[in-house]
């Protein structure tokens, strides 16, 4: 089936099986590949993207439902080959080991900051509940996240 | 020592974060190559059973299929997945496809298509009849009278005992405690599931893109299986979303390479999560018995334990990673006697293998639980009866007698018990109410390298300097994700005295880079790490030989200072280091590179102590860790901030290990479905903000003094955490994970 979304801005008309998952198309027919997957089923939060501002599975999502949505991916943060804010305050803060988990919890955490510039440590673990890190235990990516929302962050490395 | 030090100690970003932060790094899934092929596999529903018949007539015939791949047209012979040098001594019982299947996962079948959807729709119309053979699904039933023998020699798969030293004299008034603590199947839950991409081109060339941790390994095992030279296989490592053990055996390389060879085309075969988790590797589920016995002032007399454990269905790592089990707690603690009896047995489950900090974990959760006992009928505080036993730097320990070099463990519980108040905490009445709190300790003991009185260590590396003054590290390195290519350039900046950003640094290529066996056994610091900076000092060296010759002196006249190369007796005179390159390309007609192998000669301990408080919910069983400290000896922290987030991180898998992960099997030995949904791995809000405090010293042979952090980071973490719920609750409970259930029974 025909369809239309927009990508990082861009309009795209792509031609999609009904049972194509979003994540399907952003990788596969766009080659949008920094969007990863992790589990398939809606458990680990890799593949998160915004569809229209808010964050999404793309695992679970069809690709159909996003005709006509704005989607984000982690492609679309930087602007101007700018790293954005956040994307910094990741590298910054130590918050990048594999990677694997890393676009998905930057999407996680754009969501949050678009919704409340200014979240409490409780309220970014809140909102990254659905996003697994396996390398981190956390600390360092709650701590980027404090730092892009413009508060003074506590020690990142959790050093005592 | 740090104060001198430019880069190393610093806090840096791991290499390659811009591109991770950018979703512009290319990790195997997102390589697409011309004609690539999908492979999707097949895997065994039933746990135990002969393939009878397999009818692919229907998969054959959709469209865009391009074969389809059993038993009946695949290689039969056996390999051992594991193996890593073409001499090791490894049970090769494993084929590519099984006509007996001996686990629920194992591998029947592979279609392989022009799509994945293709190739996923046909897998779905493969007619496979199976003849079911009864299933063994504990290394207990496995080893009754009358089993079904899994493999031809029986279901023992080895039995070993080690034993060192002699039990004192009893007085008579000794106090032993008998602790059996289980620990059952775990899933390494690295975000990146398994996948592989294999190619042969027109002259018989294969080439692997694999995120594995050891590309000569794997060359080895898809050469050796395939009958080809080890020059016809290159095998490229590709980045890897974590492994923590799970990738490190050769899971799905064999089988990829086979359908390229056959085929001729690129195939990409990939798992999801679910089959990650019933068909790659687990950690391999256990029972260790500790017997512990000390006198009445809590020095240790005798220590005995006894291991049942769970190979799975097929042996891979399992008899090394049991024996490596037994060489860790005489790191730890003096004992005048140690003996520890081991069975390994096949069952038709999952397959054990590698897993973070290799049987570190198992058997130390097993000890540490069991010293916590001791303290409790001594009489005496935990922390208290650890410093009565804990080894001494530079001790030689029982088992082996090998020298454990600067071992600061008694620093780590002394800094941390201060520092966590712990004197303090201990005393703090746990409640009556709903809730109740605790607080636990625990510590831990692993290693530096494979170096041992049966096994070398070694690493090879070439360092070429271009005509600008920046180098290039030619190293077969494996990052797995937490900074080894970071840590090997900040080595190399320090000792040539240059920015980081000037240093390259490659990863494995088996055709390419020089020899090194991988990423494993704690070795990539300590061993790698002293290699390049081996290596920089050998190029230091040659490059005051060029310049000897350019500047016609003799190289003794000549040094380093400023950035520059000087004669002592002129100073102002002389090169920069690039200038020296190219007047060596010019005038000289050679180059500026070097090539060196760093031998290890030692393998001291690495060291950890943890200390957990827990918040228990008795009317629902629910543990929340609210409180965490790892207090670890690493020698030196080459990269502070990825030391740091490196013990953060084994902290959320210790904390999921001692309380909700847990790969469960249903009666009929099937993993229980729902990947994530089923297996439970600790998410931000049930995470503390986990502090770190490292140990730092002079005294051992690490570049800079290092050591290793990756896999001691996790050892203490599951007794620390079962101590305090035991603590919170006067419970005893040693079979984990310490699930809801569990708890509530125990409070019953
Ligand atoms: S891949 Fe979508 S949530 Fe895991
Ligand atoms: S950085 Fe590896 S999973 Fe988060």
């Amino acid at each position: 089936m025909k369809m239309s979304l927009t990508v990082n801005g861009t309009r795209h008309e792509v031609d999609v099986r009904p049972t194509a998952r979003l994540i399907d198309v952003l990788r596969d027919e766009l080659g949008l590949t920094g969007t990863k997957e992790g589990c398939g089923e809606g458990e680990c939060g890799a593949c998160t993207v915004l569809v229209d501002g808010k964050a999404v599975a793309s695992c679970l999502m069809l690709a159909l439902q996003a005709c006509g949505k704005e989607v984000t991916t982690v492609e679309g943060l930087a602007h101007g080959g700018e790293l954005s804010l956040l994307q910094r305050q990741f590298i910054a803060h130590g918050a990048v080991q594999c990677g694997f988990c890393t676009p998905g919890m930057l999407m996680s955490a754009q969501a949050l900051l678009m919704e409340n510039p200014t979240p409490s440590a409780d309220e970014i673990r809140t909102a990254l509940a659905g996003n697994l890190c396996r390398c981190t235990g956390y600390s360092a990516i709650i701590a980027a996240i404090r730092a892009a929302s413009g508060r003074e962050a506590d020690r990142a490395d959790g050093s005592a | 020592m740090t104060d001198e030090l430019r880069v190393v100690g610093r806090d840096h970003p791991i290499a390659d974060a811009a591109l991770k932060v950018s979703g512009a790094l290319v990790y195997a899934t997102d390589m697409r190559l011309p004609r690539m092929l999908y492979a999707k596999l097949l895997l065994s529903p039933i746990a135990h059973g002969r393939v009878a018949h397999i009818d692919a007539t229907e998969a054959l015939a959709l469209p865009g299929v391009v074969a389809v791949f059993s038993h009946e047209n695949a290689p039969q012979r056996l390999y051992s997945r594991y193996r890593l040098l073409p001499d090791q001594d490894c049970p090769e019982d494993e084929p590519l496809f099984a006509e007996t299947v001996r686990f629920a996962g194992d591998r029947v079948a592979a279609v392989v298509a022009e799509g994945l959807d293709i190739a996923a729709a046909a897998v779905r119309l493969l007619r496979v009849q199976y003849e079911e053979l009864p299933a063994v699904l504990t290394a207990e039933e496995a080893l009754r009278e009358g089993a079904i023998p899994i493999h031809p020699g029986g279901n023992l798969l080895s039995e070993f005992e080690h034993a060192a030293g002699e039990r004192p004299e009893a007085r008579g008034n000794e106090v032993t405690v008998t602790v059996a603590t289980s620990l059952p199947r775990a899933h390494h839950a690295a975000l990146e599931p398994h996948s592989c991409i294999a190619d042969c081109d027109a002259s018989g060339k294969l080439t692997m893109w694999s995120p594995t941790q050891s590309v000569f390994g794997a060359r080895t095992v898809v050469a050796d299986l395939l009958g080809l030279s080890y020059s016809q296989v290159r095998v490229i490592k590709v980045p890897m979303g974590g492994s923590f053990g799970g990738k490190q055996e050769f899971t799905l390389e064999p089988v990829t390479a086979f359908m390229a060879m056959t085929l001729r085309r690129p195939v990409r075969l990939a798992l999801e999560r679910e089959e990650c988790i019933s068909s790659t590797m687990v950690r391999g589920a256990s029972t260790s018995t500790v017997r512990v016995t000390a006198d009445p002032a809590g020095v240790l007399k005798d220590l005995e334990v006894d291991t049942l454990f769970d190979a799975g269905a097929y042996g891979t790592s399992s008899i090394d990673y049991v024996d490596m089990m037994t060489k860790k707690l005489t790191r730890l603690y003096r004992v005048p006697q140690y003996r520890h009896h081991c069975r390994v047995v096949y069952t038709t489950t999952p397959v054990a293998g590698g897993c973070r900090a290799w049987g570190a974990v198992d058997i130390t959760a097993p000890m540490e639980i069991a010293m916590d006992r001791l303290a409790g009928r001594l009489g005496m505080d935990p922390v208290e009866l650890r410093l009565k036993n804990l080894v001494e730097p530079f001790d030689r320990e029982l088992l082996t007698g090998a020298e454990l070099g600067d071992a600061r463990i008694r620093e780590c519980l002394v800094r941390g018990a201060e520092a966590f108040r712990w004197d303090e905490r201990v005393q703090q009445d746990p409640g009556r109410g709903r809730y109740r709190r605790g607080v636990g300790v625990a510590c831990g003991a692993h290693k530096n390298g494979m170096l041992s009185d049966t096994f070398p260590d070694f690493s090879t590396m070439t360092l070429k300097m271009n005509e600008d003054g920046s180098v290039a590290l030619g190293a077969s390195l494996h990052e797995v994700g937490c900074g080894a290519v970071t840590a090997m350039r900040l080595i190399v900046a320090e000792e040539l005295g240059i920015e980081p950003e000037m240093v390259s640094v490659t990863e494995a290529d088996s055709d390419l880079t020089p020899y090194d066996f991988g990423c494993y056994g704690s070795r990539v610091t300590y061993v790698c790490g002293a290699a390049a900076r081996q290596t920089a000092v050998a190029l230091k060296e040659r490059l005051l030989e060029v310049a000897a010759v350019l500047m016609g002196r003799p190289v003794a006249e000549l040094c380093f200072r400023g950035g520059r190369i000087e004669a002592a007796s002129a100073p102002g005179e002389g090169l920069a280091p690039a200038e020296a390159v190219m007047a060596a390309k010019t005038v000289l007609h050679e180059d500026v590179s070097v090539q060196s192998t760093h031998q290890a000669t030692s393998n001291p301990g690495a060291y950890s102590a943890q200390f957990a408080e827990v918040v228990v919910d008795t009317w629902t069983g629910l543990t929340r860790v609210t409180d965490f400290l790892a207090v670890g000896d690493v020698g030196r922290a080459i990269n502070r901030a990825m030391v740091v987030g490196q013990y953060q991180g084994a902290v959320q898998m210790g904390i999921g290990f001692a309380l909700c992960e847990e790969v469960g099997l249903d009666t009929a030995g099937r993993v229980v479905p729902g990947g994530f949904k089923q297996y439970h791995v600790v998410n931000t809000p049930d995470m503390p903000d986990v502090k770190v405090i490292l140990v730092e010293h002079d005294g051992d042979d690490g570049p800079y003094g290092a050591k290793s952090v990756g896999e001691i980071s996790v050892v203490p973490t599951v007794p620390a955490v079962v101590n305090a719920v035991n603590r919170a609750l006067g419970t005893s409970l040693s079979d984990l994970p310490l699930t809801p259930a569990k708890v509530v029974a125990a409070l019953r």
